[in-house]
C-alpha cells in the first residue's frame, strides 16, 4: 500500500481491511471454525450412543495416542508414497518445465495445453483408467513380463509402485506450473551474462538458472506433496489390501466405523506431520521468493 | 448385506460404482452435498423441526412423492407407469448408494426431526433394524396397502421388523462367491478355496463387515442369525492372517466387479444380482453359494418419520406389490421376489425368470442361506470396529 500513498489521492485506511473482510470472514466460517470443531472433536468421548454418538469434550489425550499406536503403518506409508512421489515429479516436471520455458518456441501454448489438458476429466476417471492400463492381463505388464522385466506372475496393479505412480500422474501439472513460471520470470539478460563471463552452459544452470527457479519447486513441492499425503483415492484403485493411506482410515472411521475423534485425531495427526515436514523445507529451501 | 443391484448393461457402468465409492470416500464433501440441502430447508421452515410429526405434517408434500433408491434397482417405465395409475407425482433419485453412508449424511437430520429430502427410502434389513431401534420410521398403515396379502408370509414376520409395521420387503439376495471357471481351472466350492495358495493376491473379499464375515462364519460353524462377537472376531482373525500373508487383492464395495470380470480377481465376494451382468461382460463367470453357507438379505422400503408425503409411499409400496408390477421389476434387476406365487406373473414378462437360479434360487441352495439376526448396538458397532481394522482403516 506504501506505493500508492504518495501518488495523488490518499487511500483511506480502512480500505484495505474491507478488501480482504470478505476473505477473513470466509476463512473464519469455513475454516477457523471447522478446525476448532474438529479439535475438539479429537479430544472428546462418545457418551451417548455409538450410531448416535453425542461428543463430550474431556481431553481425551488418549484418542491420539491409540491413533498413533493403531495406524502407525498408515501414517509411515502415507508420508513414504507422498514423499516418493514428490522427488519422482521434480525429477520429471523440471525438464519438462524447462524446455517449456526455453526451447518450445512457437510450440509452448500447445505443451502448456498438453500438460493441462487431462485435469479436463475428472480426478476419478483419470485414476480408474490407470486400472486398466496396468491390468494383470493387460499391455503393460505382457510386454514388461515378455523382456523380463517383471517376474512370471508379477503385476503391477495393487502393488506399493501403481499407488505412487498414480499420485505423481494425478499431481503432475501442480509440479510442472510453478516451475515453469519461475523459469519464464528469469530475465535472459542474467543468463546472457552468464555466457559473457565465459560460464559453461552447465555451470551457467547451476550458478543462475536453478537457484532462481528453486521458488517454483518449492511451490510444486508444496502443492503436490500435501495433497498426495492426504490422498486416498489412488491407494484405494491402484493398491491392494497393503497399500492403505491415512486418507483411507479417516475415510473409514469417518464413514463406517463412526469413530469420530479417531478420525479428528488422526486428521490432526496428518495435518501435524504435514506441517513439520512443511517447515524443515522451506527452511532449507528460503522462502523469500515464493512464486 | 448391502446389495448394490445392478444388472441392466449401461454404459455408465463405471460410472456408476465410482461414483457409490467416492461418495463413501469423497467423504464430508459428497456427505455436505447430500445434506446441504437439508440443513438450508431445516433452517428456513421451522415447523418441520418439530416432532413427533402429525398426520398433517407427513402429508405435507401434496401431490409429489420423493422415492430414494440404490442405483439401477428399478425397471424402465415402471414409475411412469404410477404416475398414469395414481394422482402422485414421482421425483425419483438413485442416491442411495450404501447403507452406512447414507446413514452417515443424514442421521443428524433425522434425529431433529429435519426434512431428508425423500419419503421412502430402501435401506437393507439390518439397517432397517437400526432405524426402527431409533425411533426414525414412520409406522405404515396396512389399510393403504391392500396388495401387502402377495407378500410371502415368512417375510411378514422379518426378524428386522416382526409384524411388517415400520418396513415392507423390495428385493431379497444372496451374498455368494463368484469365479472366473477360466482362470480357476476348476469348480469353487468352498471357502477353503479362497486361500487356495494359487489363487494369491487373486482374491476380493467385502469390506461390509456383514457381507464379508457371514459366509466365513458359517464355514467355521457358527451362526450369523445370533452372531457373538467372538465368532465374528474368530472370522476376522482368519481373514487378516490370510490378508497379512498377500491372499487378498482389495476389499471392495459395489466395485469388484470391474477385477473381476478383466481378470484381476479370479474369485470374488459377489451380490447375487450382480451375476447376470457379470456373465454377460464375461461368460467365464460362474456364481456359486458356498457349501458351508452364504447370506441373505433383503432390502425394505421404509417411510423416513420426517417424509411429507406418507399416503404417497403407501400407494407406491402397494404399487410395486402388484404381481404384474413386480414382475416387471423382478425381470430387470434379477434379484429374489419378496412376492409370493410369482411364477405365472414372471413368465408374462419374461418365460426364462421362473427356471433362473438367481431369481429362483432351488431349495437346496435356499437351505444354505442364512440372514443376519438382530445385533445389539454394543455388538454391532464392535464387529464393524474388528473388522474395519483388518480391512484397513
Amino acid at each position: 500500500m506504501a506505493g500508492t500513498a504518495g501518488s495523488g489521492r490518499r487511500t483511506a485506511k480502512w480500505v484495505p481491511y474491507a478488501m480482504i473482510a470478505p476473505t477473513l470472514a470466509f476463512l473464519l466460517v469455513f475454516f477457523v471454525v471447522p478446525i476448532f470443531t474438529l479439535f475438539k472433536t479429537s479430544l472428546s468421548v462418545n457418551s451417548g450412543s455409538l450410531f448416535v454418538p453425542e461428543l463430550k469434550f474431556d481431553w481425551e489425550w488418549a484418542n491420539y495416542a491409540a491413533a498413533f499406536d493403531e495406524y502407525r503403518d498408515q501414517i509411515f506409508r502415507s508420508f513414504w508414497y507422498a514423499l516418493a512421489a514428490t522427488v519422482i515429479m521434480i525429477a520429471m516436471a523440471y525438464p519438462l518445465a524447462y524446455v517449456l520455458a526455453f526451447k518450445a518456441g512457437r510450440w509452448k501454448n500447445l505443451m502448456l495445453g498438453m500438460v493441462i489438458l487431462p485435469f479436463f476429466v475428472t480426478f476419478l476417471v483419470r485414476t480408474i483408467a490407470w486400472k486398466t492400463i496396468l491390468a494383470d492381463d493387460g499391455v503393460v505388464v505382457d510386454v514388461l513380463g515378455a523382456i523380463h522385466l517383471l517376474p512370471a506372475d508379477g503385476r503391477l496393479l495393487s502393488t506399493p509402485w501403481a499407488v505412487i505412480g498414480g499420485l505423481v500422474y494425478n499431481f503432475l501439472p501442480f509440479m510442472v506450473l510453478p516451475i515453469y513460471v519461475s523459469l519464464e520470470k528469469i530475465d535472459p539478460r542474467l543468463i546472457e551474462a552468464s555466457k559473457d563471463l565465459y560460464s559453461s552452459a552447465g555451470r551457467g544452470f547451476r550458478k543462475v538458472i536453478l537457484p532462481l527457479s528453486m521458488p517454483g519447486v518449492l511451490a510444486g513441492s508444496l502443492l503436490c506433496f500435501i495433497p498426495a499425503s492426504g490422498d486416498f483415492i489412488n491407494a484405494e484403485y491402484l493398491g491392494s489390501t497393503r497399500t492403505t493411506m491415512l486418507g483411507t482410515v479417516i475415510q473409514k472411521q469417518f464413514l463406517v466405523v463412526k469413530d469420530y475423534p479417531t478420525a479428528a485425531a488422526m486428521s490432526f495427526v496428518l495435518m501435524a506431520i504435514i506441517l513439520v515436514m512443511v517447515i524443515a523445507y522451506t527452511r532449507a529451501l528460503g522462502t523469500e521468493d515464493l512464486v | 448385506m448391502t446389495p448394490r443391484p445392478t444388472n441392466r448393461p449401461t454404459p455408465f457402468a463405471q460410472a456408476r460404482w465410482s461414483r457409490r465409492r467416492f461418495l463413501g470416500g469423497g467423504a464430508m464433501l459428497t456427505g455436505g452435498l447430500v445434506l446441504g440441502p437439508t440443513v438450508l430447508a431445516g433452517c428456513g421452515d421451522d415447523s418441520e423441526s418439530s416432532s413427533p410429526k402429525s398426520d398433517a405434517d407427513k402429508n405435507s408434500g401434496g401431490t409429489k412423492l420423493r422415492v430414494s433408491n440404490w442405483p439401477l434397482y428399478m425397471a424402465e417405465g415402471f414409475n411412469e407407469k404410477f404416475e398414469e395409475d395414481t394422482d402422485f407425482t414421482i421425483e425419483y433419485k438413485e442416491n442411495f448408494q450404501d447403507n452406512e453412508t447414507w446413514f452417515a449424511a443424514n442421521k443428524d437430520a433425522l434425529q431433529a426431526g429435519q426434512d431428508i429430502g425423500a419419503d421412502l427410502v430402501v435401506p437393507t434389513n439390518f439397517m432397517t433394524a437400526r432405524l426402527i431401534s431409533l425411533g426414525w420410521l414412520s409406522e405404515l398403515d396396512h389399510d393403504n396397502i391392500p396388495n401387502i396379502s402377495n407378500l410371502r408370509p415368512d417375510l411378514l414376520d422379518g426378524a428386522w421388523d416382526p409384524g411388517a409395521v415400520y418396513s415392507l420387503p423390495y428385493f431379497s439376495g444372496f451374498v455368494g462367491l463368484a469365479y472366473n471357471k477360466k482362470e480357476t481351472g476348476r469348480e469353487i466350492t468352498s471357502i477353503d478355496d479362497l486361500w487356495d495358495p494359487k489363487f494369491k493376491g487373486k482374491v476380493s473379499m467385502f469390506s461390509d463387515m456383514q457381507d464379508a464375515l457371514g459366509m466365513i462364519m458359517m464355514s467355521e460353524g457358527n451362526s450369523p442369525a445370533n452372531a457373538s462377537v467372538d465368532a465374528v472376531q474368530q472370522a476376522a482373525n482368519l481373514v487378516d492372517e490370510k490378508n497379512q500373508g498377500g491372499q487378498i487383492r482389495r476389499f471392495t464395495g459395489n466395485d469388484y466387479q470391474d477385477d473381476l470380470t478383466s481378470g484381476n480377481v479370479i474369485v470374488a465376494q459377489v451380490y447375487s444380482g450382480d451375476v447376470a451382468q457379470l456373465q454377460e461382460d464375461n461368460p467365464d463367470i460362474e456364481f456359486v453359494v458356498p457349501e458351508g453357507g452364504g447370506t441373505q438379505f433383503v432390502d425394505t422400503m421404509v417411510v423416513p418419520s420426517t417424509t411429507q408425503n406418507q399416503k404417497g409411499a403407501e400407494a407406491w409400496m402397494n404399487f410395486v406389490y402388484d404381481k404384474d408390477n413386480y414382475a416387471m421389476l423382478t425381470d430387470f434387476v434379477q434379484y429374489i421376489p419378496v412376492l409370493a406365487d410369482m411364477d405365472e406373473a414372471l413368465d408374462k414378462v419374461n418365460p426364462d425368470l421362473a427356471t433362473n437360479p438367481l431369481v429362483n434360487p432351488p431349495q437346496e441352495v435356499l437351505d444354505r442361506v442364512e440372514a443376519w439376526g438382530p445385533l445389539p448396538e454394543e455388538d454391532e458397532a464392535e464387529m464393524v470396529s474388528i473388522y474395519a481394522k483388518v480391512t484397513g482403516g
